[in-house]
């Protein structure tokens, strides 16, 4: 007998799934809904010897990308199985205080999130022009036809350490200017490499507000390579913690 | 879903953006601990993904050489947020990164990312049935290619 997988948790009265949803596995299983006094979950068959392959992966996001937009979905991290339906039922009837409640915060609202790297030369620019002692430090080394070994070590040095400097700084710039028009800001998750990582809360209906906040951030940040992913379900936001303080916990 | 200005990539259901937000389909979402989870060997490697500057000897010759062929004419006017820019690094840029080659990968990813890792894991993933011709990774330095 095959498990139950499970996308998310929405609301019993949540709008029915379109017909045809395409679920995980191939072939795509079909979505349904799995429902238990106020809440209902989404969920599908579950294939055997299921595996973060790139073709499920983006078919957890797409259910819950979909769903999502009728309506409140908590969404799980992809790969929950359940022994089968009635499994899913007892959990949502045991718990259903508390997911009525993350559902009721999360309602109309949608993460967005942002990543910043640095634009190589344009971030040499900026620290060639704020230090001067790496502008002279540089121009002795272009006179000596690109300097020693040493002194190019000692140039590097200075530089990357004020690279590193600004990369410090522009994370905190960046989350400056985009979190007075979000909810709440996650951190994104650890060592992914990047100058910042950040999910914003965002309520659906001022998204405008805070992708503006994004295009001046562009603008006065404009050594930061941003990308920007949105609107997606709240994955950062669905259990409020100690770091990310969410709605009315 | 209602708002996807054309700057922000995926969400929607395209696959441009599935690289940027699978750390959250894979690390973010409600965990229930009633239900067991798939296990995800093969794509821990998305951890070691670095795009910021990690000193080293590497790295700082790297730097110098960079800050000795900055074109300081051009001066703080060059705005990143230009897409010649990725022409004018890519174009002018080639011989210099046939050096970087030439050297530690490494230092290549201090700022230019080892995407490679995403990758491998998407490598490893299509390996196990997804036959997928699109190529799976966007080298950071080219990503503003993508937002276009």
């Amino acid at each position: 007998m095959s498990s139950t997988y499970v996308y998310g948790i929405a609301s019993a009265d949540h709008p029915a799934l379109p017909d045809g949803m395409e679920g995980i596995g191939e072939p795509s299983r079909k979505v349904r809904l799995v429902e238990a006094g106020p809440l209902a979950a989404i969920v599908s068959e579950a294939p055997e010897d299921l595996r973060p392959k790139r073709r499920d992966l983006l078919a957890h996001q797409n259910v819950l990308s979909e769903a999502g937009g009728a309506g409140p979905v908590l969404p799980m991290r992809f790969g929950s199985l359940a022994p089968d339906d009635e499994a899913v039922a007892a959990v949502l009837a045991e718990r259903a205080d508390h997911y009525l409640e993350r559902l009721r915060a999360l309602d109309g609202k949608v993460e967005y999130n942002v990543k910043a790297q640095h634009d190589e030369e344009a971030v040499l620019h900026r620290v060639m022009s704020e230090n001067a002692e790496v502008r002279t430090l540089t121009e002795a080394n272009r006179q000596a036809g690109g300097g020693s070994h040493q002194e190019k070590l000692r140039l590097g040095e200075m530089v990357v350490a004020a690279v590193q400097a600004r990369e410090a700084q522009d994370a905190i710039a960046l989350r400056q200017l985009l979190e007075p028009t979000a909810e709440a800001v996650s951190t994104g998750p650890d060592s992914t490499g990047w100058l910042a990582n950040l999910s914003f809360l965002v309520d659906r209906k001022a998204a405008e507000h805070f992708l503006a906040a994004v295009e001046t951030a562009r603008r006065d940040l404009a050594h930061l390579e941003l990308k920007v992913n949105g609107p997606l379900p709240p994955y950062s936001f669905v259990e409020p913690g100690p770091s990310e303080p969410v709605g009315t916990q | 879903m209602t708002v996807v200005p054309a700057q922000q990539s995926g969400g929607g259901g395209g696959t441009s953006g599935l690289y940027d937000v699978l750390e959250l389909v894979l690390d973010r979402g409600l965990v229930i601990d009633a239900f067991v989870r798939v296990s995800l060997v093969g794509i821990e490697i998305l951890k070691i993904d670095i795009r910021v500057v990690v000193a080293s000897v590497d790295t700082y010759l790297r730097f110098a050489e960079a800050c000795n062929r900055l074109d300081l004419e051009a001066g703080p006017h060059r705005s990143a947020g230009l897409p010649d820019l990725v022409g004018g690094m890519s174009g002018s840029g080639s011989g210099d990164k046939a050096g970087d080659k030439a050297g530690d990968k490494k230092t290549k990813g201090a700022l230019s990312g080892a995407a490679e890792t995403i990758s491998g894991a998407f490598g490893q993933a299509r390996e196990e049935g997804q036959a997928e011709p699109k190529r799976t990774r966007r080298a950071p330095s080219r990503r503003k290619e993508e937002q276009e």
